[in-house]
């Protein structure tokens, strides 16, 4: 219906000949004043000559050595900075090493296989995560994946697989790819439905509450977003008795006849700690939640606390009938360094 | 609506008449009046004038004049001199009255969904394809036509199935 009726309205709309009129015929002057500046530069062909080989010389020396160089290339044109880019299939940094081992390019996609050793500790290990810190940079439009795919006990080495599509069914070989890794959580603890000791049947209407900016979420959550986007959430409390370290337990109660449960993990960014909640009766019946919202807060020292606040669509007179259920994962090493890999992208024979 | 071929070897001429009423349609559908819709045109093949880009295909270089299109937009709003200024009444009088309380009614909603709505609704462009173009997420693309849709409920009242 709207379809219909925005599409006719939209057919009445259109540039005036002589606007379409004055645009080609301004065209025609530009292409032919660009014309012009060219047959002037044709003559000092040698100054083109020197430029060339001082750029082909020092940028590949400065987009490998300089990263913010690259950055910057890379922002400009990818297509420039990766065919600057000096190939470099290893890299070693903080005696942890990154390795390209193999790679299968067939038509449009692209499967690489890298590997991260530790070559002084015990800080890889078969829970490491790169999560959002690494960066697949290259020089065409692609969808691309990193994944663990493997773990070697004996060598500390983990083996990731990096997945990638070319958009547009083009052949993907020839163009160069730099795969670079600034950071990664090792030493994961996964919980898994574990009781939580809490009395479900005291839980009442909460006494306080918040309105807060949601900067994310789960679920429908965004039917119970206000114009604005914000959302009324559990005004966080001390942290309560809670058996996951980690994570922090900071509240729980009745907002709008909705069951909200929060939980907080302090500075986030160097971990990746994160769970959800299970709502179980006696005959095994189980009750998910309903949606979820992130909300952050950022003490005045400087200390950030990512919050989620679950929310179980449950009544007040059936929650002492069920109880609490968690599942969740936290990292205990998180560890900082500059790997960075680039490589053809042409298959092993 | 799939563009076809335009056997010109890039001839500027034929390629402004071709993709005139799409980037015109565009411009349009942001500003919601002729004179920035105008100069948004001009901005538009200006800079694909300059440029002289190369294309593969067809769907490559409309893609791009979309793209152009909405970050000239975005120029013009995100400019100081927009933000001072009233738009000009110099919209477009349509056949229906209907339509011009469409039009009407569309200058309300807020400029970050604009573009979803137009580029779904009348380009018929999938989310994947709008993703791809305007190089955002299609999970941001998604929420964004979700909310744009629910905003348009509330405009346009009962008026219109979204």
């Amino acid at each position: 219906m709207f379809r219909e009726k925005y599409n006719h309205m939209n057919k009445q709309i259109y540039p005036s000949p002589e606007l379409v009129n004055k645009t080609i015929s301004s065209a025609t002057s530009t292409v032919s004043s660009k014309k012009q500046h060219k047959l002037l530069f044709r003559k000092p062909i040698i100054i083109v000559a020197v430029l060339t080989i001082c750029i082909f010389t020092t940028l590949p020396i400065l987009a490998a050595r300089i990263p913010s160089v690259y950055e910057l290339m890379y922002y400009l044109s990818p297509n420039v900075a990766q065919f600057f880019m000096p190939v470099q299939k290893s890299c070693e940094d903080n005696g942890i090493k990154l390795e390209v081992v193999a790679t299968y390019i067939h038509e449009d996609k692209a499967e690489i296989y890298i590997t991260m050793q530790d070559l002084t500790g015990d800080r890889i290990d078969e829970t490491t995560d790169l999560y959002d810190s690494y960066s697949i940079n290259r020089p065409f439009n692609s969808s691309a994946t990193c994944q663990l795919i493997g773990y070697e006990d004996t060598t500390k080495t983990a083996t990731f697989l990096i997945s990638m599509t070319e958009w547009g069914n083009k052949n993907i070989t020839g163009d160069k790819i730099t795969f670079s890794v600034r950071e990664f959580i090792s030493g994961k603890h996964v919980y898994d439905q574990i009781p939580l000791d809490i009395d479900l049947s005291t839980i009442r209407v909460a006494s306080e509450t918040k309105e807060v900016e949601i900067i994310g979420g789960g679920g429908n959550f965004e039917k119970f977003l206000s114009d604005e986007d914000t959302s009324n959430v559990l005004l966080p409390s001390q942290p309560m008795n809670f058996p996951v370290e980690g994570i922090d337990f900071t509240g729980i109660g009745y907002v709008d006849d909705m069951l909200h449960i929060q939980i907080g993990v302090t500075n986030p960014l160097n971990k990746d700690n994160h769970g959800f909640f299970t709502l179980k009766n006696k005959k095994g019946n189980e009750i998910k939640c309903d949606y979820n919202v992130a909300f952050t807060h950022t003490s005045d020292d400087g200390e950030r606390i990512n919050y989620m606040e679950y929310v179980f669509d449950i009544s007040q007179a059936e929650i002492e009938q069920y109880s609490l259920l968690g599942d969740f994962v936290t990292s205990g090493l998180f560890t900082k360094g500059n790997w960075q890999v680039t490589f053809p992208l042409e298959s092993d024979k | 609506m799939e563009p076809e071929s335009l056997r010109t070897d890039d001839c500027i001429d034929n390629v402004v008449r071709f993709y005139s009423d799409m980037v015109y349609r565009l411009a349009f559908s942001q500003m919601r009046n002729k004179s920035d819709a105008d100069d948004i045109f001009q901005e538009v093949f200006l800079r694909y004038i300059n440029k002289h880009p190369h294309f593969e295909s067809e769907e490559h270089r409309k893609a791009w004049l979309i793209r152009v299109t909405i970050n000239c937009t975005k120029k013009i709003w995100a400019s100081s001199w927009s933000k001072k200024t009233a738009p000009l009444d110099d919209t477009i009088i349509f056949e229906l009255s209907e339509e011009n309380d469409l039009n009407y009614e569309l200058q309300k909603l807020p400029k970050k969904y604009r573009a979803v709505i137009h580029l779904f609704y009348y380009e018929d462009l999938s989310i994947t394809e709008i993703s791809e173009i305007l190089k955002q997420k299609p999970s941001t693309v998604r929420t964004q036509l979700t909310r744009a849709r629910r905003k348009l409920k509330e405009i346009l009242k009962e008026d219109y199935d979204v």
